[in-house]
């Protein structure tokens, strides 16, 4: 039993932390450090359709999360003038976004976020599922 | 994941459709497209630094973030199956 484990239990014991704290705690501290620093690679789409004029189609696409990585630092050669348009453009359409803020520092962010995110559409039409893996 | 530095050297596609027999595999030698470009690139060069230069874009910059778009897209996968004709392509 290795020390975190330990001071878990121990105050757990002295009555220090509750029985959920202890759980939570003790989930932490098994989360394997692999896991953790494990990066995303790919982005998978998976659509499954039944059309009724096409018939059934399956896709499955897998791109690579450095393109989108390298697509946020082609916004970095983009002229200021025309990044302002961008902007403009964008508040019109109702989105508050400021593209001087798609910086690599904060892509890795939202990359990091990913990994948790999994989206799946399922209608009678299509079944759809993107996730990150 | 350590990040390509040239751009997919291969491909794999492969077609395959109802009625046919075999289907069709092919491996494309994407490196022979890109030596192919780059003596059209270093020819077009001065005509790049010049709209570079008109329309304030950094042109060293703008070269090494098209190389990254085009590394990056190292292990993109695309699979289409609809019925009668089923579509893979893989860049290596």
């Amino acid at each position: 039993m290795n020390d975190s484990r330990r001071q878990i239990l121990d105050m757990l014991a002295q009555g220090k932390i509750t029985a959920d704290e202890a759980e939570r705690l003790l989930a932490a501290v098994e989360r394997s450090p692999a896991q953790e620093g494990e990066t995303v690679k790919y982005l998978r789409v998976l659509v499954d359709a039944n059309d009724e004029h096409e018939g059934p189609t399956k896709v499955n696409v897998r791109v690579p999360m450095q393109l989108l990585r390298a697509g946020v630092r082609l916004t970095g050669i983009i002229p200021a003038r025309a990044r302002d348009q961008v902007n403009d453009a964008l508040r019109k359409e109702g989105i508050p976004f400021d593209i001087n803020n798609l910086t690599p520092q904060n892509l890795e962010e939202m990359v990091e976020h990913l990994r948790d995110l999994t989206v799946d559409v399922d209608n009678e039409h299509a079944k759809v599922r993107v996730f990150c893996e | 994941m350590k990040p390509e530095i040239l751009p997919p050297l291969t491909a794999t596609v492969r077609v395959r459709r109802a009625g046919w027999r075999h289907g069709v595999r092919l491996w494309l030698p994407l490196f022979l497209i890109w030596l192919l470009l780059v003596p059209l690139l270093i020819l077009l060069l001065p005509l790049l630094f010049v709209g570079a230069l008109i329309f304030g874009i950094n042109l060293w910059r703008s070269l090494k973030a098209l190389k990254g778009v085009l590394a990056a897209t190292h292990g993109t996968h695309v699979e289409v199956d609809r019925g009668d004709t089923k579509f893979f392509i893989r860049l290596h």
